[in-house]
């Protein structure tokens, strides 16, 4: 299962860091707003309440959820861009960022578990 | 070329990263998550700090820690799940405790992490 959720995360990463490279280019040329990231921690946690009522066994769990997922979604660099917001004084965006993360992520992990359960 | 060399390093780091994370979900639950990604927030602070007053030629590899390790180390999406599943157990201080705790202490880390290379790249200069 370890060498599942590893393999996972190694693909859900690569994705991560495409999409980020695609929407730092695209997305954030006028705002600072860490768009990228935004789009991929909401929707990984949308797909992992989803996932998680599905009841997919350990192994495809293991794989999709704890592996592409964990690995897609990151907790580390949504700090960091926040605590870069806070550096150069982007208060405003910091808070919509903070807010729209945190609330948005409860909300739609939520939403996906319920999606799961229909 | 060098796009190239930056994605597979990003996988190559991120297979670590998981693994790591697997593994301290495993033993410790979600105690095990919240650690990892509070150490996590130290991290990336650290070396994102850093590789801002040190250059390198081996910029694959700095992708590689930061975005592949680290990034795959934390996780956003188990953490949202993990206070969903504290909610649905009828624990809603747990859930609220560890879902402020997150916020919290990740970005103090991250603080932490920022003032580690501080400290760290001022050691740097008075040695050179």
């Amino acid at each position: 299962m370890g060498f599942a959720a590893a393999f996972g995360a190694s693909f859900g990463a690569v994705l991560r860091y495409a999409i980020t490279n695609y929407g730092k280019k695209h997305w954030m040329k006028q705002s600072v707003f860490p768009w990228p990231t935004l789009l991929i921690n909401l929707t990984g946690a949308f797909l992992l309440g989803l996932l998680f009522r599905l009841k997919l066994g350990v192994f495809w769990y293991a794989l999709l959820g704890s592996g592409v997922l964990g690995g897609y979604t990151t907790f580390s660099t949504l700090n960091v861009e926040m605590l870069s917001l806070a550096d150069s004084g982007q208060r405003r965006t910091l808070k919509h960022y903070l807010l729209a993360s945190y609330l948005g992520g409860l909300a739609l992990v939520t939403v996906g578990y319920a999606l799961g359960g229909l | 070329m060098e796009a190239t060399k930056k994605y597979l390093s990003v996988a190559f780091f991120a297979f670590l990263g998981g693994a790591a994370r697997y593994g301290l979900n495993q033993q410790f639950s979600f105690y095990g998550t919240f650690a990892g990604n509070i150490l996590g927030c130290f991290l990336l602070a650290f070396l994102t700090y850093l590789f801002l007053k040190i250059t390198t030629t081996k910029d694959w590899l700095v992708t590689g820690l930061s975005t592949g390790f680290v990034g795959a180390f934390t996780t956003f999406s188990s953490f949202n799940l993990d206070t969903l599943k504290l909610l649905a157990a009828g624990q809603s201080l747990g859930a609220l405790l560890y879902f402020l705790l997150s916020i919290l202490c990740g970005f103090f880390f991250a603080f932490l992490g920022k003032k580690a290379t501080l400290a760290v790249s001022q050691k740097m200069i008075e040695r050179s």
